[in-house]
């Protein structure tokens, strides 16, 4: 304190360190101690404090108690998401932390994730009737047919890695189908998704993720020229001609970052919880018997369970654009934050028993798709997805179990709590059908003759498959 | 008991549906809900109150 007198009397040093004060913590997000120690954190943190201050990656705010977080992420009037690359604005860096240097983001931002209303809202408005529970629903055969492919590639085998041939491919193949894109582009866009995440950046197959990178940015582009001239229903086409406010799209650079700001959400998130709840069900047998046997009633109860427990997009940063006090904490503008829906779902204030899993928990209200404005707009194509795969793995190879020496998580939390492998056994079933090229070309054909990517306000019908 | 949902508050998690279909509707445009009847059906009381518990946005407003 007497420093504090010196070096800035009666000034905003002082303030500072009250502000902070019994607040302090070092935790390094991007580590693997995190993950590992994840839990003894959640514990440490909930007993107070429950806003810390952490003293890592310049210095944010680490929203970490369920109450806590739900009083501050709601204030979207007070915290802001832009990520201002050009400081057109007040200059502020988005939604990661620590934010990577302006000058490197190659004039992309996370499309509206780092936007703020009301042109974020105008994105939402215009994306939001391709992927309400309706418009989802229209789609569900379509993913039962991607899902059946895909465990045909594997089903006489009796092996499979629940990643690799299955979690990254649904997913990517429907988020193709939603942007109005080729369907077989999904090779194009899948790989470079999901190795972004988890590569770091001083990782030898850094270069090469990014030469990955790169090839998918050029596809999007000519994808974006294409859809110009032959325009096509889909999400591709919304943004294109998305209403902003009287205005569109300020250019192609725009685009490109709603774009990848939906392949990053429709690709790696749904993939991690997939695959981490069939981990579970491996390790749980009995518990996975039961979810076979009562699935009409467990259904829905144990896929929230999944996402509170898993929670695949781990947090979101914030700037705070308003002086404001929130839950005690003084905020100033200007300050970091981070909200973290990972330890908000483990709160044993809200959550009894946080840190087990259970198939029928009830009042689950977790926060693993956000809370407030930017809640994901894709949470309805996850959850069906996600039912999809886990229920044809149920159905079609109820014994498999999983091999803990071949199974790789990803390293860190940092961005999604993902896996990389999962291998399994199982006993060996019959194909029901064509394999996943030759499903993959007949399902482009249903996409194109039914116009299935039109918005529910075009197309009310679901897909018809012959 | 009445309930209802607040429209500035539901943000379209869809849980209030998941949990008591009969009780709440969701707009085919952008997911948000609505309370069928203002009025809960007798019986369906406790229903109404996990729905609202489970609200991830708590924009389900129940009175006795």
């Amino acid at each position: 304190m007497s420093i504090d007198e010196t070096t800035a009397p009666g000034g905003v040093g002082q303030d500072d360190e009250s502000r902070k004060e019994g607040r302090r913590i070092v935790l390094d997000r991007h580590g693997p101690a995190y993950r590992t120690e994840f839990v003894d954190w959640a514990q440490r943190l909930h007993a107070g404090p429950r806003i810390a201050w952490n003293d890592t990656h310049g210095g944010y705010w680490f929203v970490n108690g369920n109450q806590e977080l739900f009083d501050v992420a709601r204030r979207s009037d007070c915290l802001s998401n832009d990520a201002d690359i050009s400081n057109r604005r007040r200059g502020y860096d988005g939604i990661n932390i620590p934010a990577p240097p302006k000058e490197q983001r190659g004039g992309v931002i996370g499309g509206f994730l780092e936007m703020d209303p009301p042109r974020q809202r105008y994105y939402r408005n215009a994306l939001n009737p391709y992927l309400s529970p309706a418009a989802v629903a229209r789609w569900q055969p379509v993913l039962d047919e991607i899902t059946r492919a895909a465990i045909d590639e594997k089903i006489e085998s009796g092996r499979i890695d629940f990643v690799e041939d299955l979690a990254n491919i649904v997913p990517a193949v429907l988020t193709m189908a939603l942007l109005g894109l080729p369907l077989e582009d999904w090779t194009v866009y899948n790989e470079p998704s999901h190795a972004s995440v988890y590569t770091p950046i001083h990782s030898p197959d850094y270069p090469r993720v990014r030469e990955l990178s790169m090839a998918m940015g050029m596809r999007l582009f000519e994808s974006i020229q294409q859809a110009r001239a032959n325009p096509r229903p889909g999400l591709l086409d919304a943004i294109i001609n998305a209403d902003l406010g009287g205005e569109g799209p300020e250019d192609d650079m725009e685009i490109v970052g709603v774009v990848m700001l939906l392949i990053g959400g429709g690709f790696d998130t749904t993939t991690a919880l997939t695959a981490h709840s069939l981990e579970w069900l491996g390790e749980h047998p009995d518990q996975r018997e039961r979810l076979h046997r009562e699935w009409e009633t467990l259904r829905d109860s144990a896929t929230e369970e999944f996402l509170r427990f898993y929670t695949p997009a781990q947090g979101d940063g914030r700037t705070v654009s308003d002086d404001v006090e929130i839950a005690g904490v003084r905020f100033r503008e200007g300050d970091r934050l981070w909200l973290s829906w990972a330890m908000a779902n483990r709160d044993e204030q809200v959550f009894e028993d946080p840190h087990e899993v259970k198939l029928d928990r009830t009042g689950n209200r977790h926060a693993s798709f956000g809370l407030g404005v930017h809640r994901c707009i894709g949470s309805n194509v996850a959850r069906a997805g996600f039912k999809t795969m886990v229920k044809a793995v149920l159905d079609r190879m109820p014994d498999y179990a999983c091999d803990p020496a071949g199974t790789v998580h990803y390293e860190t939390t940092q961005v999604i709590n993902g896996m990389r492998f999962l291998p399994a056994t199982f006993t060996p079933g019959k194909r029901l059908g064509p394999g996943l090229e030759e499903t993959i070309a007949t399902l482009q054909t249903v996409v194109d003759e039914q116009r299935l990517a039109e918005p529910i306000t075009v197309r009310k019908d679901r897909a018809t498959l012959t | 008991m009445k309930v209802r949902v607040d429209p500035d508050i539901c943000q379209g998690h869809t849980l209030c549906a998941m949990t008591a279909p009969n009780l709440f509707a969701l707009s085919d445009e952008d997911g948000h809900a609505w309370a069928i009847n203002e009025d809960v059906p007798a019986g369906q009381e406790e229903l109404a109150r996990e729905a609202a518990r489970s609200c991830p946005e708590q924009a389900i407003v129940i009175s006795e």
